[in-house]
């Protein structure tokens, strides 16, 4: 490294952080540097390897999956599998599923979840404090814990193998609750009062005024409703009865575990719908990164 | 004084007003307070009591009070399931604490691809997590022509059976919730990173403070409020884990090496038909995650008294 000058030039501007620009002068911590970004590059490459993985050998025919010899590579990479394993598996019926618990998921989380905290936040009627203390009690405790007599209550009002317990679920969410309070709680009450002495009712208020000056949270809430939906197994998985009412994940899971008994499923077919169900959830993730990691930020750091 | 003994005008059209709108706000929240109570609160409760009767086919039969107590503690599979969750939290805080902290700092002292490596070393975390348990148990294939296999046959070792092996499930089931995992968190552990105070490292450089002394005085310090709240999320998470057991290795193994407190609760109920005893594990659980934070907030608590920053 003779040219040790020519070694990230960037670092001559580096203001911030424990080591910046007086350190970096010297050759010492340029390669302490350089070791910080070899390990940043062998992050990056245990993150994206298994997704890696899984395109490549979702491409492999089961022969090679079961063969004796280890090929990392396909043999050939046939983009008509894609459609073949569409076909089989009539993954369209579960995609479409998905998407129409996603959207209700995501009307329901903004509808509820908003007006219970426009009412606790903005028009604070009396006992609403009592309602906002039960939230905040029961949100530490984790929902997994009831799942039994929750399925007992689905099953006694006949909802079961229906898309409705699914939907409205999301409209109790003790975390989507608090950040459209926390978002509400800084609107000027002089705006809500104005359309009241106009003679507006409060769902009036909510609807006109409220939402269309909430984008933002709605967009986050949105983006974070749609990867939990998305991904939800648990709930769906003991309410959908029917193959035909399976969500991607359901199906995915019972795929997984008849394979092998049930003709037709083999690995790699598998491993083709385990791609293409992951390839949407990855395009949401690269259009809203802004929404989802700052949405994780703010989540994980409330104290 | 002249207070007027009838109540005036105003004041009656401000009561009514008030009144009102107390109607209309709670009319506004019935339906969220609706929905909270079917999917939360009465299905807690309900769970609580459960967990003292004796139910038939999830419908409540009389109180046992702690009967269904003393069936799970006599039962081995609850034994296991109870000693495997601690490991579970054993190695989860083993493997999957430090990396993301690691990863946090390194994102905010480098200055080149920063875009790259955020959204890169966050994708795990956009995924589904059956998917990824289905993933892995791929990745995780036994044979001899399965990739990590191949890989140690390459580096000069024998073979592992890996999921089936009863010593490593564990460890490899925690290495697939932190794959999953540690992007997000080092992301948050970045923003507390880069909340600390520029001057401070100015002034230990001033000082003559050397890299390593300003981590250990300042860097580490500044990020302990995130460093135990993430801690405490990380202990309620791990405690929790389910479908991690229930897809990689069929149903927690079937020498029960990777069952769950929660996979059993859930067996339980949708194996045996046994709701009552699914309830009174979830019970225990909770009361661990409970006791666990109640230790973490005495400790917070009284550190915080005596003045240092948690």
């Amino acid at each position: 490294m003779s040219n040790n000058k020519f070694v990230f030039p960037k670092l001559k501007y580096k203001q911030a952080g424990i080591l910046n620009f007086i350190e970096y002068k010297h050759k010492r911590f340029k390669f302490v540097y350089i070791i910080m970004m070899v390990f940043l590059v062998l992050a990056l490459f245990f993150a994206i390897f298994p997704l890696f993985y899984l395109l490549i050998q979702s491409f492999k025919s089961p022969e090679e999956i079961n063969s004796n010899v280890f090929k990392f590579w396909p043999e050939v990479i046939n983009l008509g599998k894609i459609i073949d394993v569409w076909q089989v598996s009539g993954l369209g019926v579960y995609f479409f599923n998905t998407i129409t618990v996603v959207i209700g998921a995501i009307l329901s989380s903004i509808v509820f979840n908003g007006l219970l905290a426009y009412g606790v936040s903005i028009v604070k009627p009396r006992g609403s404090r009592f309602v906002y203390g039960l939230i905040l009690g029961s949100y530490m405790i984790p929902t997994v814990l009831s799942i039994i007599p929750l399925f007992a209550m689905i099953v006694n009002l006949k909802l079961i193998n229906s898309f409705i317990p699914l939907w409205f679920a999301f409209g109790a969410n003790a975390f989507y609750f608090i950040n459209f309070k926390n978002y509400f709680d800084k609107i000027p009450t002089e705006l809500v009062e104005s359309m009241r002495i106009d003679g507006c009712g409060d769902f009036q208020i909510f609807f006109k005024l409220i939402l269309p000056i909430s984008k933002p949270i709605i967009g986050t809430i949105a983006i974070l409703a749609t990867s939990a939906a998305w991904g939800d197994f648990l709930l769906p998985k003991l309410v959908l009865m029917d193959d035909s009412m399976f969500t991607l994940m359901v199906k995915l899971f019972s795929i997984n575990a008849t394979m092998g008994t049930v003709a037709g499923y083999t690995p790699d077919m598998l491993l083709m719908a385990l791609l293409l169900s992951i390839i949407p959830q990855i395009l949401i993730f690269l259009v809203f990164q802004k929404q989802i990691t700052g949405g994780s930020l703010e989540g994980g750091v409330k104290e | 004084m002249n207070k007027p003994l009838v109540k005036t005008h105003d004041y009656i059209l401000k009561r009514n007003s008030q009144i009102k709108r107390n109607i209309s706000g709670w009319a506004v929240m019935s339906p969220g307070i609706m929905l909270f109570a079917f999917f939360v609160w009465i299905p807690l409760l309900s769970a609580l009591i459960m967990s003292f009767t004796k139910t038939v086919g999830f419908q409540i039969e009389g109180f046992v009070w702690l009967d269904n107590f003393k069936e799970i503690f006599a039962d081995l599979d609850f034994q296991r399931a109870f000693q495997n969750t601690f490991s579970y939290l054993a190695w989860s805080l083993l493997i999957g604490f430090v990396i993301p902290i690691v990863i946090g700092l390194l994102l905010s002292e480098t200055i080149h691809f920063k875009g790259l490596f955020r959204i890169g070393i966050y994708m795990p975390s956009a995924i589904a997590g059956l998917t990824i348990a289905i993933l892995f148990s791929f990745l995780f294939d036994p044979s001899s022509t399965g990739f990590l296999n191949n890989v140690l046959k390459w580096l000069g070792f024998a073979p592992l059976s890996w999921l089936e092996d009863p010593d490593l499930v564990i460890p490899l089931i925690v290495v697939t919730m932190t794959w999953r995992g540690a992007g997000a968190t080092a992301l948050i552990y970045l923003s507390a990173f880069q909340q600390i105070n520029t001057n401070y490292y100015e002034a230990a450089r001033i000082d003559g403070a050397n890299a390593w002394q300003r981590i250990t005085n300042i860097t580490l310090p500044s990020i302990i409020p995130t460093l135990s709240v993430l801690f405490v999320l990380q202990v309620i998470s791990v405690m929790q884990v389910f479908f991690e057991p229930f897809v990689m290795t069929n149903g927690g193994g079937a020498d029960r090496s990777s069952l769950s407190l929660l996979l059993l609760a859930y067996q339980y109920a949708f194996r045996d038909g046994r709701a009552d005893l699914s309830s009174a594990t979830t019970l225990i659980l909770f009361l661990i995650i409970l006791a666990l934070s109640l230790i973490y907030f005495t400790l917070v608590g009284a550190l915080k008294k005596r003045g240092y920053k948690v």
